[in-house]
């Protein structure tokens, strides 16, 4: 009984995080909209494009080589088994073991690679183009991952996401709150950064020469571009799970309260990627890595606080 | 038998004082054949007991420094038909002085220098003598060959050394010091032949292009 | 150990062979790769089975050998370098049979193929001696025969300076070495490494002397930055094969040195832990920016070997600083990730060179700029690349992963230190920053080699095939076992433990064995498995989905404008380029404007900024001593005197009996 308990509230909270994640760019697209004075797009348009997408054929360029069709199946791969680290009950991960951070970073790294060879794949100088700002971002994002979740090992003196997230961190969360305010904001950029928010990139613009993230995917077709769109979504929705788990101690809550606060909590981010979507334009170019670099020093600061 | 090789050592100070005071260079190469018989029979002094290594070692070093060497050098005066010593820079008087001083030195020396015990008292000032009056040769005679002799008398020094610091021979060393010694005579009776047949002289004063 | 022995006689015999069947050359090559691989199986086994938990073996040999009894044994340390020489030395011999063969006729090969033999057997005698005179014999026969081989295409003026660099630096670091054995057997008893270790016990002094010596020395071996710059030269100047094994192989001598070292000495101080964090850190991302910047392929994969070598150090660091703050655990780790990051560098390393010789000879040129769509004509060679760049990356489920986790979790457990040692933390945010560059190399690198179009069609597609079975099945060979290692952790993660054990037991007074390191290689095995999972139910769903549907094929997307052309493709430097920028003067690229072009200039800022203007400094002043040389020999031979006299006079003054 214990046993089947155990593993049960984290399948389901996986889930119900996944089936959500695809209402958040929505959310925070709509949010833009509203407060820029215009109706904006459905909260649920990317399920309908989701389904469109995958009912319709594909179309390949003659460059390309199965690099090109593996990719996007290696995104959705890594991001579903790096959701399985997280606690996302607030209690427990499907899959933890002491160090496994390292293994999330990874494989978010794998899908950033896979997609990244699937866009060289094309020969095409934009997906090109794209690759090497993706990267750039990309190599200044990592050290600020890895600086926020030094922040949380220090406060929590755990190993294990499960831990540094969920009930350790609950333990301390009034002790340490200013080094965890300011690695929420820390993940709060870093989710702009990696799945392509404004002030990183601006998902709504056409212009091939100016995106980042939307022209790597340029000649992605039917179920591939999906499932680049659902992994981007995903994505984003880890992240905001970082953001939360920091910002809210769920780790006090029961179970199924967790999930809830935690879908809650994830709408409000959304909503709040939406404010900051409107209130700022987006930033030049070689001005994204000292954005990240501001955000590393964030994390440094509540760093030296711990270290104190 | 101690008193053999004291006998001997003597006579290679002997030797020495030869190799300085003479103006010939067939003399010069007969004393260096003497010097080479003596060191030949100083192991067989020094360890009483037959054995078959020390008695090998001694015939091989008496057949390359008392036969080889030698022919080897005969057969170069003969091919570059060079005869007398020209006067070398301190003049033969002097070298023999500085030669005595140089043995006195040695004792000297010898007494204070940190070693560790070695097989008889005397080995290791003769050897330092013999070292010193090996650099006196090549430092002051003119010619090459002359100077190949001194560097010959060098490696004596070198070999008496070696026998004052070592129970038994060790083998790899004296196979280290005879190839040493072969290898630069060698060199050097190529090199004096070719200087020979450069510049139709051996006088080493007119071999000044050695710089960058 | 005596089957160690046979299985070096039998490299040896391989080597030999290619010089004595120059008739048939052909059965040549062949009886060289297969008496090399049998002697490289032969020698691993005894080294597999001491890493099983055998005892250590040893043999010495006694008589009047310079420096007392040569003694060598076969430790977990031991045995572990032992297969990291052995497996890449096997994969690179086969590999360099073929490789070579189109060369015959105008180079030496013979000669080439000795040499590598006579190499794997200098460096096996290094790993296992275990005495002061057979290890230096073993190092410089080690840097002599690599020498040898660097300069193997002498006509060629960069491969003859590479070269030089190279041997002047490989002497001091044999110079520093000497230092070291000389301060070490000051305190002990006789020349063997027990003489050391228990003369280090006894009196604490010199320690600092040895270790610095060590690391000067060691470090110079292993290419740490700032002593690393002899390294892009020769390992880009020699052939492909022999540069797998100067990188994946000779490099981790140093790093074994400096373990060595640790082990005999005891606890090391505090300081030298720091040093070891901060060479590792400095190289670690130095190296992987300058690597970033290089146009050169070999030259790029070299300075990624400064990278690993920096990666391994920061281990290192990390479980010195682990023993000297009382910290098992951090130690453990440390070393542990260290030690198997070693094993799979050795691995990755050699694998990616010996593609990147596989691209040189199809194509014939090794600029990343010039070369494109490689993919389609070598399929293999490119997937075997592409196992080694993820690998290089550290990106799970492959074998870098695994020894940078436990670098990360070194780093992170030592969180719970006390004071100062707190601060390597920091580290990680280090590690990462690491990892994001090389992803950003080698995205740029596969992609540009093996994807997309080639960016010279006038050399002509056709012209590029596969090599032959040679070639790349010791290209598969290594890439399975990155994968396996990747996936089975468990397979190298206990003999990694043991021979940290081993290591740190007279540092550290034994460490409680962790249970808990099976039940890690399981979730690890688990993520890797799970990955593969995924990806193998997406296919099957992707398949099921796309059965009905028809796939057309056009052009890539161009904006609807004319089709793209293969020059518009965007190049390396192009790619690297925004993020070079961002670091300023630091990676080392000089943009040469001219009226109508630009281009860029590549220096190394330690060789070209610091150590060649002293070097041409220290020229000047000592052409200033030129008036000493009169050209008579007479003077010569009197300064040599008077030097002996001089000394002579010394010892009588200031050591001699009173």
């Amino acid at each position: 009984m214990e046993g089947r308990a155990v593993t049960f509230s984290p399948l389901v909270s996986l889930v119900a995080v996944l089936a959500a994640a695809p209402a958040l760019p929505g959310i925070a697209t709509r949010t833009r909209a509203f407060l820029t004075g215009r109706r904006g797009t459905p909260v649920l348009q990317l399920y309908a494009d989701l389904g469109k997408l995958v009912r319709k054929n594909v179309v390949y360029s003659r460059t390309t080589t199965p690099v090109f069709r593996i990719g996007p199946i290696i995104v959705v791969a890594t991001v579903l088994v790096a959701a399985t680290l997280l606690p996302l009950d607030g209690h427990q991960a499907l899959l933890s073991f002491s160090g496994d951070l390292v293994a999330f970073a990874g494989l978010l790294g794998l899908g950033r690679f896979a997609l990244v060879l699937a866009g060289l794949d094309t020969g095409s100088s934009f997906e090109g183009m794209g690759a090497s700002r993706e990267v750039t971002i990309s190599t200044f994002a990592e050290p600020v991952l890895f600086l926020c979740f030094t922040v949380l090992v220090l406060a929590t003196g755990d190993l294990t996401l499960a831990g540094m997230l969920g009930e350790r961190l609950s333990a301390i969360w009034s002790t340490a709150m200013p080094s965890l305010a300011l690695t929420g904001v820390g993940f709060f950029m870093l989710a702009l950064a990696e799945t392509s928010r404004v002030p990183v990139d601006d998902p709504a613009t056409h212009l091939e020469l100016t995106m980042i993230h939307e022209v790597i995917v340029l000649d992605h077709s039917g179920p591939e571009l999906a499932m680049i769109l659902f992994g981007n979504a995903a994505k984003l929705a880890l992240f905001a799970v970082l953001v939360v788990s920091v910002l809210v101690p769920r780790g006090l809550l029961p179970p199924w309260l967790a999930v809830l606060a935690l879908l809650v909590g994830l709408v409000v981010v959304a909503i709040g990627i939406g404010v900051v979507e409107a209130s700022m334009a987006r930033l030049r170019l070689n001005r994204v890595p000292q954005f990240l670099v501001a955000a590393g020093a964030l994390a440094v600061v509540g760093v030296i606080l711990l270290l104190r | 038998m101690s008193g053999l090789h004291e006998l001997l050592l003597l006579c290679v100070v002997l030797t020495n004082f030869w190799l300085l005071g003479t103006t010939r260079l067939s003399s010069a190469i007969r004393a260096t054949a003497l010097q080479g018989a003596l060191l030949a029979s100083l192991p067989i002094a020094l360890h009483p007991g037959w054995s078959l290594h020390i008695l090998g070692l001694a015939g091989g070093t008496f057949l390359v420094k008392a036969v080889i060497l030698p022919t080897f050098l005969r057969w170069a005066i003969r091919e570059a038909a060079v005869r007398r010593e020209i006067e070398p820079l301190i003049g033969f008087s002097a070298s023999l002085t500085l030669g005595a001083v140089a043995v006195a030195l040695s004792f000297a020396i010898a007494a204070h220098i940190p070693l560790p015990e070695s097989n008889s008292a005397l080995l290791i000032p003769v050897a330092l003598s013999t070292v010193i009056v090996g650099l006196l040769v090549l430092t002051t005679r003119n010619k090459a060959l002359t100077q190949v002799v001194g560097y010959l008398v060098l490696e004596n020094g070198i070999y008496v050394f070696g026998l004052s610091q070592a129970e038994r021979v060790p083998f790899l060393v004296e196979v280290g010091v005879l190839l040493d010694i072969f290898v630069g005579i060698f060199i050097m009776g190529i090199v004096v032949f070719h200087i020979n047949r450069a510049f139709d002289s051996l006088d080493s004063t007119r071999l000044t292009e050695l710089k960058d | 150990m005596s089957i160690l022995l046979w299985g070096a006689c039998i490299i040896l015999l391989g080597g030999a062979s290619a010089s004595l069947f120059r008739r048939r050359i052909t059965a040549g090559d062949r009886l060289f790769a297969g008496l090399l691989a049998a002697g490289c199986l032969l020698g691993a086994t005894p080294a597999v089975t001491v890493l099983r938990g055998a005892p250590t073996m040893s043999a010495s040999l006694q008589g009047s050998l310079p420096g007392g009894p040569w003694s060598f044994a076969l430790d977990p340390l031991s045995a572990w370098f032992v297969l990291v020489i052995l497996l890449p030395g096997a994969a690179a011999g086969v590999y360099g049979a073929t490789y070579l063969a189109a060369e015959r006729a105008h180079r030496n090969v013979a000669a080439v193929h000795a040499l590598f033999a006579v190499l794997i057997v200098a460096l096996i005698g290094v790993v296992t001696a275990q005495a002061m005179m057979p290890f230096l014999v073993a190092w410089e026969v080690m840097a002599l025969s690599a020498y040898l081989l660097v300069v193997f295409e002498s006509e060629r003026a960069e491969v003859r300076r590479a070269g030089l660099v190279y041997i002047v630096l490989t002497h001091l670091s044999t110079l520093a070495l000497i230092g070291m054995f000389a301060a070490m057997s000051a305190h002990a008893g006789g020349n063997t490494f027990a003489d050391f270790a228990s003369g280090s016990r006894a009196s604490g002094s010199g320690r600092t002397l040895v270790f610095a010596l060590a690391l000067f020395g060691f470090g110079i071996k292993a290419g740490a930055v700032p002593m690393h710059f002899w390294l892009p030269g020769a390992h880009a100047a020699a052939p492909s094969h022999v540069s797998a094994l100067l990188s994946g192989v000779m490099l981790k001598m140093g790093i074994y040195g400096l373990l060595r070292v640790v082990g005999l000495l005891g606890p090391a101080p505090l300081w030298f832990g720091w040093v070891l964090f901060g060479l590792g850190l400095a190289s670690g991302v130095l190296g992987v920016l300058w690597a970033l910047a290089q146009h050169d392929l070999k030259r790029m994969l070299a300075y990624h070997s400064v990278e690993n070598v920096g990666i391994i150090l920061l281990g290192m660091g990390v479980g010195v600083l682990g023993v000297a703050s009382g910290q098992p655990v951090v130690a453990v780790l440390g070393f542990t990730g260290a030690v198997l990051h070693t094993m799979n560098h050795a691995l990755f390393k050699s694998l990616l060179f010996l593609g990147a010789g596989a691209v040189v000879q199809a194509t014939g040129t090794r600029v990343i700029d010039q070369l494109g769509g490689l993919g389609r004509r070598m399929p293999l060679t490119a997937t075997a690349f592409g196992v080694g760049s993820l690998a290089i990356v550290g990106l799970p489920p492959f074998n870098g992963f695994i020894s940078e986790w436990l670098v990360f979790r070194g780093l992170l457990s030592s969180a719970g230190s006390h004071e100062g040692v707190r601060f390597a933390v920091l580290g990680a945010g280090g590690l990462a920053l690491i990892g994001g560059l090389a992803l950003a190399c080698f995205s740029k690198l596969d992609g540009v080699l093996f994807l997309g179009q080639s960016r010279a069609p006038s050399r002509g597609e056709r012209e590029v095939r596969e090599p032959g079975a040679g070639m790349v099945g010791p290209m598969l060979g290594l890439a399975a076992a990155c994968v396996v290692i990747g996936f089975l952790p468990v397979v190298v993660l206990a003999p990694a433990q043991l021979v940290v054990e081993s290591v740190l037991e007279t540092a550290v007074g034994g460490i409680a064995g962790s249970g808990e390191w099976t039940e890690l290689a399981t979730r690890l095995s688990t993520v890797a498995f799970g990955v593969l999972a995924v990806v193998t139910v997406l296919l099957l769903a992707r398949g099921l989905l796309g059965r009905a549907r028809n796939a057309r094929t056009v052009d890539t997307w161009a904006c609807a404008g004319p089709p793209l052309s293969s020059r518009m493709q965007y190049g390396a430097s192009s790619y690297a380029a925004p993020l070079l920028a961002s670091f300023g003067p630091l990676p080392g690229v000089l943009e040469v404007r001219e009226a109508t072009a630009f281009h860029t200039h590549l220096v190394d800022p330690v060789q070209d900024g610091a150590v060649l203007p002293v070097w041409w400094a220290l020229g000047r002043l000592t052409g200033r001593l030129r008036g000493w040389q009169g050209g008579r020999i007479r003077w010569y031979l009197v300064l040599v005197i008077a030097t002996l006299l001089g000394l002579l006079f010394y010892l009588m003054q200031w050591k001699g009996a009173p």
